[in-house]
C-alpha cells in the first residue's frame, strides 16, 4: 500500500479523475502537465460605464472620514479557483475545475479559519459537442458534479478558446456560489462585521445585510462619468466619494461610494482606490455608514498585503483567505 | 489522546531523513531547544505504526513578509506606528534529531505525523535508558520541559566501566558548573551504584582553592534542589565518609591546606614521602634536560644497589645505609670525596661530573617539594590497600609547587593503578577527579609524565576499575585520547570562543547558543546510550561551599612548632598538654621535634605518649648547687716568725 498524494488541482487528484475518464471512454487520451485555464483564459469582463443614483447630495464630492477607527472587521471571506484540462476526446476538452471560499476570523490579532473553508470540485464538458454515449457515460460517473460548458456554444463547431472561456466563466460561477454560501451563512448568525473580497449582490440574504461589506478591488466597472469621473480620480488618501446606489433588475440593490485607500500621488489614478458596497440606509444614516465603513477598511490597511501585486487595494485579512486556500492547493 | 503540540512536515527542500525530521507548532507551545518529543506515525507499516522519538535541535520562526522592506513600508518607518489589526501569519518550524525508532528496523526517513512531548515514559524509551535504568542507573539530573520531569540515567557500566569509563566535564570557570557536578554525581554514584557491581571509593585532587575541602559538612539547598534530589532518590547530605591529605608547608610545621581550622582536623592527615617514595618518581620531577642517558643510569644504580641497603665500597670512608635524602646526601658526599683523594674522574663508570650532576638534581627534589618530601625519610601515605567503600579520598595539593603536585598525581595514580591490577587496593572501582585538565593533559606543549599518566587512565584505565573525571575549561585544548576516551561528557556553559572550534561542529547553532548561555545547574550531557545531546538539571550539592567553608572555619594562624606537633598527637591521644610536650622536647631541635612527630604520623602507636617521649634524651632534674662547709684553716705562721718551730 503506497501513499496516494493528490497531483494537481488540491483535493482532487488530477491523475485520479484520468484514469476515471480512461475506464469509461477508453478513447479518451489524457492530457499532459499544462497551465491552468485561468491563465490561459482570454475571458475579461469588458470594460465599462454604468450609471448609478447618488443618495448623498446632488453633485459627486469627496469626503475625508476621518481619522482612523479601531478595527471592526470581525472576519474576511475571499474564494479562489483552479482548472485544469485533463482529458481530450477527439479535439474537446474534458476539465476539472476546483472552487473554494474561506472565511477567516480575527482571534486576538490572529486569523483563524471560521467553520471551515468550502473546496469542491466539478468535470466541465461541451454537451453538444460530444457523442450521447460520452456524456451518459461522464454522468453516470460524476452526477451532479459534471456541468454542460457548451450553453453558451450556439453551433456544433465551437471555437476552443470559446470552449476555454467557457470553463473558466463557469468555475468562476462555482466559486461566487461557494463564497455567497459563506456570506449567507456568516450574515445570517453571526452579528458581526464581514469583510468580503468583491461585491455583494449576488445574494439578497448578503446585500440586505448590515454586517457585510464588500470591496471591489477591480474598475472594469464604473460608476461614474464625467465630472464625477474626475472628482473621484482625484479622491485623496483617506477620502471617499458621495454614496451612490446600485441596483438592477436581476439583483438586489446596495449603496456604494469609492474610497482612497492609500496616497496614488504620481502613480496610476486608481492605485489604492477600491469601491465599497454595503445595505442600503435611509437618509444622513447612509453618511455616516459611509464614514464609519470607511474608517474601518482603511485600519484595516496595515499590515501590508506584499508581496501580493494588488497590495495597494488589498487588505491583509484578504491576502490570507488567498494564502490559506492556496495552502489547501489551489 | 493526548493533543499533539506539532505536526511533522516536510519539502523537497527540507526533507526528512532517517536521522532528522521537521515539524511545525502553535506559536504558543512547550517546545524549545533541548525538548524531546516522540512522532506517531500516521501510516501502519507491515502492521506497525511507527514512533519515532527526536530531541529539537533548531527552531526557525518566519511570517510572509516577502522582504524586510515590506515591513518598513507597512510602518511607515516608524517603528513604534504598529496598530495593525492583525497579526502576519507567523510559523514556528523545529528541527529535531533523531534519538530513537521504534521499531528500529527497517530504519526509514521519519514519517508524516503528530507530534507529542515525550512523558518520562517517552524519555526513558528514546533515551536507550529502559535497557538499564532499574539495574544499574545513576541519575544525573532530572530533564524537564513543558511540564514533563524525568529523571536521566547514566549507565553505571559505560561511566565507571568496564563497557566505557571515564567522564569528561567541560565549562568555563566560575560559574559552579565543574567541581558542582562532579560532588553531585559522585553522590549519586555512592548512593545508586549496585553492591553487586562492586565497591567504589573517589580520589579527588584538590588542585585550587577550598572547592573540595568541606565535603563532610552540610550546604545549603533549596525547595527546587529538595525537589530534583528527590526525583533523583538521593538523600540530600554531605559526603559520610571524607578523608583529607595534605603535606606541610614548607616550614614542616603546619598543614598546606585551607581546611587548616583546628576543628576540622580529625580526618585530615599529612601527607608526606621519603626519598624512597620520590626516587622511583624522579623522572616526574627532573626533566629531560636533567635526565640524560647517563643520569639515568647513576638513578638506577642508586634505586638498585644503595637505597633501602647497607653499601659499602672501597672508595667510601665508611659503610652506607640510605634511607632518606639526608643520608643520600651523607653518601653522596662520602663519594666524591673518595674522588678527590684519588683524583679519579669515574666511579663505577658513573663521571664525576654525572655524580655531582645527580646529586644536585636530588638534593634539589627536597627543597622544591619541601613539606611533602621528608629529608628524614619519614612516610604517611594515603591509605592503599585498604580504601573504604563509597568514601572520598581528598588530596589538597592546592597550595603547592607545581613539581610537587606532578609527583602526587603521578606518584598516587601510579600506586592506584598497581593495586587495582593486584585487586588489593581495598575497592574495586577509583574514581580520580582531576580538574584543570588544560594544565595537565594540554593538547600541544611537551610530553610530561602527568600527561602520560592520564592518557594512560583514559586509555586502559576502566579495564582496571580506574576512572577519570576530568574537568578543564577548554575541551578543544585537551589532549584528544584523554577527551575521546571519555564515554561520557558534561558541558556547562561554555565560552563563545571555544564553541567556535572545530570540536563542536556537530552541535547546531541553537544548542550552541543555549549552551553559551546556560544557567548555573543546567548542563547538556552526551553518554554512549545518547544519540544525541541531552540538557539536564542536576541539584546544588548538598555539602558546604568552598568559600563558605573558608569563612565559617578560617585557617588556622601560623602554628607553633609545638602546637603543631600537639595538635597533630592529639589526634592519637587528646590527653596530651602542651606542659607535657615542652617537658619532653626541651632539650631537642626543631629537627628532632618534627621527625619524631612524623614518626608518630607513619606508625600511630597506641600509646603516643611514650613512643613520642622514646625519641628524646630524658631531661636531668636541675640541682642547685650547694658549698660545701669548709674549716676555716689556722692562719700559718710567717716563715720569719722568730717564735715559730
Amino acid at each position: 500500500m503506497g501513499h496516494v498524494s493528490p497531483v494537481g488541482v488540491g483535493i482532487v487528484s488530477v491523475r485520479d479523475i484520468q484514469r476515471q475518464i480512461a475506464m469509461v471512454l477508453p478513447n479518451a487520451r489524457s492530457a499532459g502537465a499544462e497551465g491552468t485555464l485561468e491563465l490561459a483564459s482570454q475571458h475579461k469582463d469588458e470594460p465599462r460605464i454604468k450609471t448609478a443614483t447618488l443618495i448623498e447630495g446632488s453633485l459627486m464630492r469627496a469626503f475625508h472620514v476621518g481619522e482612523s477607527d479601531a478595527a471592526h472587521f470581525v472576519a474576511f471571506l475571499d474564494g479562489k479557483q483552479r482548472s485544469h484540462v485533463v482529458s481530450y476526446l477527439g479535439s474537446k476538452t474534458l476539465s476539472v475545475g476546483v472552487a473554494a471560499a474561506v472565511v477567516r476570523e480575527r482571534c486576538e490579532s490572529r486569523l483563524c479559519t471560521w467553520k471551515s473553508a468550502v473546496c469542491e470540485w466539478r468535470v466541465y464538458a461541451p454537451r453538444i459537442l460530444i457523442q450521447d454515449s460520452e456524456w451518459t457515460a461522464l454522468s453516470l460517473l460524476y452526477g451532479s458534479s459534471l456541468v454542460d460548458t457548451s450553453a453558451d456554444v450556439k453551433t456544433g463547431s465551437a471555437h476552443p478558446f470559446a470552449l476555454r472561456d467557457a470553463t473558466v466563466k463557469r468555475v468562476n460561477e462555482h466559486r461566487d456560489e461557494l463564497e455567497r454560501q459563506l456570506a449567507e451563512q456568516w450574515c445570517t448568525t453571526q452579528l458581526q462585521p464581514l469583510f468580503l473580497d468583491g461585491g455583494i449582490r449576488s445574494s439578497r440574504i448578503v446585500a440586505e445585510s448590515p454586517w457585510a461589506v464588500g470591496v471591489i478591488k477591480s474598475h472594469n466597472t464604473l460608476y461614474v462619468e464625467g465630472g464625477a469621473f474626475e472628482t473621484v480620480m482625484g479622491l485623496g488618501v483617506r477620502e471617499r466619494s458621495s454614496v451612490f446606489r446600485i441596483e438592477s433588475r436581476t439583483r438586489p440593490a446596495v449603496a456604494s461610494w469609492y474610497l482612497r485607500m492609500r496616497n496614488a500621488m504620481n502613480r496610476d489614478p486608481m492605485w489604492g482606490l477600491v469601491r465599497v458596497e454595503v445595505a442600503l440606509l435611509a437618509g444622513p444614516k447612509m453618511s455616516r455608514r459611509a464614514d464609519d465603513v470607511s474608517r474601518w477598511i482603511l485600519a484595516e490597511a496595515s499590515p501590508l498585503a506584499l508581496p501580493d501585486g494588488r497590495w495597494d487595494k488589498m487588505v491583509y485579512g484578504v491576502r490570507d483567505c488567498e494564502e490559506y486556500l492556496r495552502a489547501l492547493g489551489l | 489522546m493526548p493533543t499533539p503540540l506539532g505536526r511533522v512536515v516536510a519539502t523537497e527542500r527540507r526533507p526528512n531523513t532517517p536521522h532528522e525530521f521537521h515539524f511545525w507548532t502553535a506559536l504558543v507551545s512547550p517546545v524549545g531547544i533541548g525538548t524531546i518529543v516522540r512522532v506517531d506515525g500516521s501510516v501502519a507499516n507491515d502492521g506497525v505504526i511507527t514512533h519515532v522519538y527526536g530531541i529539537v535541535t533548531e527552531g526557525f520562526s518566519w511570517t510572509d513578509l516577502a522582504s524586510p522592506l515590506h515591513d518598513v513600508m507597512g510602518h511607515d518607518a516608524n517603528p513604534g506606528g504598529s496598530g495593525a489589526p492583525t497579526n502576519r501569519a507567523e510559523i514556528r518550524l523545529y528541527t529535531a534529531a533523531v534519538l530513537r525508532h521504534i521499531p528500529e528496523e527497517p530504519l526509514q526517513p521519519v514519517p508524516m505525523g503528530e507530534v507529542h512531548l515525550a512523558d518520562e515514559n517517552d524519555i526513558s524509551i528514546a533515551l536507550r535508558m529502559d535497557g538499564y535504568q532499574a539495574s544499574a542507573g545513576i541519575p544525573v539530573g532530572v530533564y524537564r520541559a513543558g511540564g514533563t520531569d524525568s529523571p536521566i540515567y547514566l549507565d553505571s557500566d559505560f561511566l565507571l566501566g568496564p563497557e566505557a569509563a571515564h567522564l569528561n566535564i567541560s565549562g568555563v570557570s566560575g560559574l559552579a558548573t565543574k567541581t558542582s557536578a562532579v560532588e553531585w554525581l559522585l553522590q549519586s554514584i555512592f548512593t545508586h551504584f549496585p553492591a553487586e557491581k562492586g565497591s567504589v571509593a573517589a580520589l579527588c585532587f584538590n588542585v585550587k582553592g577550598p572547592d573540595l575541602c568541606f565535603l563532610d559538612l552540610p550546604g545549603e539547598i533549596g525547595e527546587a534542589d529538595e525537589k530534583l534530589y528527590e526525583q533523583c532518590g538521593v538523600t540530600p547530605k554531605p559526603f559520610e565518609h571524607v578523608q583529607y591529605y595534605a603535606p606541610y608547608k614548607s616550614d614542616g610545621v603546619a598543614l598546606n591546606t585551607l581546611r587548616s581550622n583546628e576543628a576540622l582536623l580529625a580526618n585530615v592527615t599529612p601527607l608526606t614521602w621519603g626519598l624512597r617514595e620520590v626516587l622511583q618518581y624522579a623522572e616526574v620531577l627532573l626533566n629531560k634536560d636533567d635526565i640524560d642517558a647517563k643520569a639515568d643510569a647513576l638513578i638506577d644504580f642508586i634505586k638498585e644497589n644503595v637505597l633501602d641497603k647497607r653499601f659499602s665500597d672501597p672508595l667510601l670512608e665508611r659503610q652506607h645505609q640510605v634511607t632518606s635524602f639526608a643520608d643520600l646526601d651523607a653518601w653522596f658526599k662520602d663519594v666524591l670525596r673518595g674522588l678527590e683523594k684519588k683524583d679519579d674522574q669515574s666511579w663505577r663508570t658513573h663521571h664525576v661530573a654525572t655524580i655531582r650532576k645527580v646529586r644536585n638534581r636530588l638534593s634539589n627534589i627536597s627543597l622544591r617539594c619541601k613539606g611533602l618530601v621528608a629529608d628524614d625519610g619519614a612516610t604517611s601515605d594515603l591509605p592503599f590497600g585498604s580504601f573504604q567503600d563509597r568514601t572520598v579520598y581528598v588530596l589538597d595539593v592546592a597550595g603547592l609547587e607545581e613539581d610537587a603536585q606532578d609527583l602526587i598525581f603521578a606518584r598516587v595514580v601510579t600506586k592506584l593503578r598497581e593495586h587495582l591490577e593486584k585487586r588489593d587496593l581495598g575497592v574495586q572501582h577509583v574514581i580520580v577527579f582531576v580538574d584543570e585538565l588544560n594544565k595537565y593533559a594540554p593538547g600541544d606543549g611537551p610530553d610530561t609524565y602527568v600527561r602520560k599518566m592520564l592518557l594512560d587512565i583514559a586509555e586502559r584505565g576502566r579495564y582496571l576499575g580506574l576512572v577519570l573525571f576530568a574537568a578543564q575549561q577548554f575541551r578543544s585544548q585537551v589532549h584528544r585520547r584523554v577527551v575521546g576516551n571519555s564515554g561520557t561528557a558534561i558541558y556547562g556553559r561554555m565560552d563563545g570562543d571555544e564553541l567556535a572550534t572545530p570540536g563542536y561542529a556537530v552541535l547546531s547553532p541553537a544548542i550552541k547558543t543555549k549552551l553559551a548561555t546556560l544557567e548555573k545547574g543546567q548542563l547538556m550531557v552526551r553518554h554512549p546510550h545518547f544519540t544525541q545531546p541531552i540538557f539536564v538539571r542536576f541539584p546544588r550539592p548538598a555539602v558546604m561551599r568552598g568559600r563558605d567553608g573558608v569563612s565559617k572555619y578560617p585557617s588556622a594562624q601560623a602554628p607553633t612548632l609545638l602546637s603543631a606537633v600537639l595538635r597533630t598527637l592529639r589526634q592519637a591521644d587528646p590527653s596530651l598538654t602542651i606542659g607535657w610536650l615542652e617537658d619532653v622536647t626541651a632539650l631537642a631541635s626543631d629537627d628532632e621535634i618534627l621527625r619524631a612527630r612524623n614518626d608518630m604520623v607513619r606508625t600511630r602507636p597506641t600509646d603516643v605518649r611514650k613512643a613520642f617521649a622514646s625519641h628524646f634524651r630524658a631531661a636531668i632534674a636541675p640541682r642547685s648547687a650547694t658549698r660545701t662547709e669548709v674549716t676555716a684553716p689556722l692562719p700559718s705562721a710567717p716563715a720569719d716568725d722568730p717564735y715559730g718551730f
